[in-house]
């Protein structure tokens, strides 16, 4: 009993502190307007109503905005999973000279922060006319998640016994064949978990959807709801939580599906 | 004044076109309209960014008349519309880059971040000026670069501020009308929350709310941020003075202001939860929507003077200017001159219902202001109005100082962390000279 008290009193705040957020959007999602404003307990919803939901739906672009925030996110992801593996493979097993500087600076490149990195970025945009093109966040994007992902699976690819590499050399394998049939099935953990950090940055990025793109067709789930349901000082509530709601499920979704490869990727690749 | 289609202009356009090559502009146009044209550049298109319509109706009418232009002019416009805090870092990024939007619709102390990099604006605004009966002080404040000795912006207006309250409550506490001073508006600040029904002043970093109400305060009490030269002026016995009162103010405001971003007074208004606050228009104009049952309670008065005597109203003031990249120049001014020319502007104001305040004086007699008397306080918002950085040069140190909230920090300072004034003043001062001499 005192066992079962220890677990699961701690589990129920540390669960009401991290759903309570999720919570209040459902809740604001679906109250009235009136409701929103004035309300004797703000945990209960007294009278329902889809029309912030539908609203969104039908008289905003967030069906644009989903989909363009989709194709970019999922992009971005495979692009930056496939050039991090290859990158991680070769410095941890080629050897080159630099190697180990090379790893040093992808990890200090992944911690400058886009706020600084915009403008220098921008005019290479803008020499390239990549400037308002939806596809260009794709490598865009790719500028920070590539030294993240890299640095997350030179860590986990460390980890697998050489000896794997050594036996298919011998039996005759290239760097190619040992890099696909050999080190792929058993790094699919971390590159799963690099894809689910990849997608869900991707996801939430807002800086540079909001200042490489300036169309209203190119605008992110991120960039147009705080463009389009705050107007001044008066807040869409009703609707910036249904987008928020709608928004967070394919994060939720990735999360859902490949949790135990996410878990796994964090742990290390061969157990002992 | 004679409404020009498009047939007409073109006509005029072949009339005109050999005096306005001399010219650089349309000297045939300017018997048309109320101030003289610009003539488009061949094959000219251009990219606005502007804020995020407050209302649906500013959008609706701004697209409308871009259409017009086009049709008039051939000169296609796309409009992107971004939530107002960004406007600045997408502004900049321009600048930095020299690419980007031709027309850029920033706010207050924006063009003064980047004046080298702006085209001239000061035949458009003397035109303008002389056409519509001359400028409000604030637009020269906003607009008129005092380094570059010229005006790097168009003013286009502000969001105006008024003190917004509740008709009965307001009579349950023994007052027949709002209060003149602020003195009485203390007293009925305090009988309000005895009647349960506190004051709501946003303490936190809002952009508009928390800037607005503490420099109204300041200036009332004739506390001043700098001099004309720069120096920083904050240090005063009329700074402390207005410290003092916003003290007491404090005491009669429902808890938690200091987390207030700019939506708060808003929704603690419409909910009924405070009895008096200030805003822009928006807080009134929403309540017909979202709470009709208490609107008709709702009123609006211009802010209360202080020991100065005159109103001390603080904007925020948006104004358009022309990036020197743009390959345009001349078809973004012959668009703004459009735009707030008196056929488009004069529906563009009505339709918003005094949500933007323009800086041209002679939109103050359209029938909209008075149709409505909660309306008229935000036909005068523009007309005693002081600036940001106040009584100093506007600029980027006073853009700076705004930036950083050293005002809203000072008033909170002693309204929450109930500081001495004279320290929080010390604090400010020290904060403000910083930034003036890093600027």
């Amino acid at each position: 009993m005192l066992r079962n008290l220890k677990i699961y009193v701690p589990l129920a705040f540390f669960g009401v502190f991290l759903l309570l957020p999720f919570l209040w959007m459902l809740l604001t999602t679906f109250k009235s307007n009136q409701e929103l404003l004035n309300t004797p307990n703000p945990f209960w919803i007294f009278h329902g109503t889809f029309s912030h939901v539908t609203d969104l739906l039908t008289q905003t672009a967030f069906p644009q905005w989903f989909a363009n925030t989709l194709f970019v996110s999922v992009a971005s992801t495979v692009l930056s999973v496939f050039v991090s593996y290859i990158a991680a493979y070769a410095i941890i097993r080629l050897r080159f000279p630099g190697s180990e500087v090379v790893s040093t600076i992808i990890f200090l490149a992944y911690i400058v922060p886009p706020a600084i990195l915009f403008i220098p970025l921008a005019t290479i945009i803008i020499q390239l006319h990549w400037f308002d093109k939806l596809w260009a966040l794709v490598p865009i994007y790719a500028t920070f998640l590539v030294p993240f992902c890299t640095w997350l699976l030179i860590g986990f690819l460390k980890n697998i016994p050489r000896e794997l590499e050594e036996a298919a050399r011998v039996d005759g394998a290239s760097n190619v064949a040992i890099l696909w049939r050999i080190i792929f099935p058993i790094a699919i953990p971390g590159l799963i978990s690099a894809a689910i950090f990849s997608f869900t940055l991707s996801w939430n990025e807002y800086l540079y959807a909001l200042v490489f793109m300036s169309s209203s067709g190119n605008k992110t789930v991120s960039v147009g709801m705080t463009s389009e349901l705050i107007r001044g000082d008066v807040f869409q509530w009703g609707q910036l939580m249904a987008g928020a709601l709608i928004g967070v499920l394919p994060a939720i979704l990735v999360y859902f599906f490949f949790v135990e490869y996410y878990v796994a990727g964090l742990s290390g690749s061969v157990k002992e | 004044m004679k409404h020009l289609d498009r047939r007409e202009f073109l006509a005029t356009s072949a009339a005109g076109i050999g005096a306005a090559a001399l010219a650089g502009s349309f000297p045939a146009l300017a018997s048309a309209a109320d101030a003289p044209s610009f003539r488009p550049e061949k094959d000219a298109k251009l990219d606005l960014l502007r804020w995020t319509a407050f209302v649906p109706s500013d959008q609706t009418i701004w697209d409308e008349n871009t259409k017009k232009f086009t049709a008039a002019t051939g000169v296609p416009v796309s409009i992107q519309s971004l939530a107002w805090g960004d406007i600045a870092p997408k502004a900049a990024l321009a600048a930095q880059v020299g690419s980007g939007p031709d027309i850029i619709m920033g706010w207050n102390d924006d063009p003064f971040v980047y004046p080298d990099k702006l085209v001239d604006m000061t035949d458009l605004v003397d035109n303008m000026g002389k056409a519509h009966g001359g400028w409000y002080d604030n637009a020269r404040s906003y607009c008129y670069d005092q380094d570059v000795k010229r005006w790097v912006s168009l003013p286009v207006g502000c969001t105006g501020n008024a003190v917004n309250y509740r008709k009965s409550w307001v009579k349950e506490a023994g007052f027949g009308e709002f209060p003149k001073d602020l003195d009485g508006m203390l007293k009925l600040a305090r009988v309000l929350k005895k009647n349960g029904h506190p004051t709501g002043f946003a303490l936190g970093h809002a952009v508009g709310d928390a800037n607005s109400w503490t420099h109204w305060i300041l200036w009332a009490y004739g506390g001043k941020q700098a001099n004309p030269d720069n120096s920083i002026a904050i240090n005063s016995a009329e700074t402390v003075n207005a410290l003092e009162y916003a003290r007491q103010l404090s005491e009669t405001m429902i808890e938690g202001v200091a987390g207030w971003d700019d939506s708060s007074n808003n929704k603690a208004f419409a909910g009924g939860r405070i009895g008096m606050t200030m805003n822009g228009i928006s807080i009134w104009y929403n309540g017909k929507k979202d709470t009709p049952d208490i609107f008709p309670d709702f009123a609006n008065v211009t802010p209360p003077m202080g020991p100065v005597k005159t109103h001390t109203v603080s904007n925020n003031f948006t104004s358009a200017f022309v990036f020197k990249y743009s390959k345009f120049p001349n078809a973004a001014k012959e668009y703004l001159r459009f735009m707030l020319d008196k056929p488009q502007a004069d529906r563009w104001v009505t339709e918003m219902k005094g949500y933007v305040t323009p800086a041209l004086k002679a939109y103050a007699e359209l029938p909209i202001w008075t149709s409505d008397p909660n309306i008229t306080p935000y036909r005068d918002a523009l007309a005693s109005a002081k600036y940001d950085g106040y009584n100093g040069k506007p600029g980027k140190a006073a853009a700076q100082a705004l930036d950083e909230y050293v005002i809203v920090d000072m008033f909170a300072d002693v309204c929450v962390n109930k500081m001495a004034a004279k320290d929080a003043v010390r604090k400010a001062e020290t904060r403000l000279q910083t930034i003036y001499k890093r600027a």
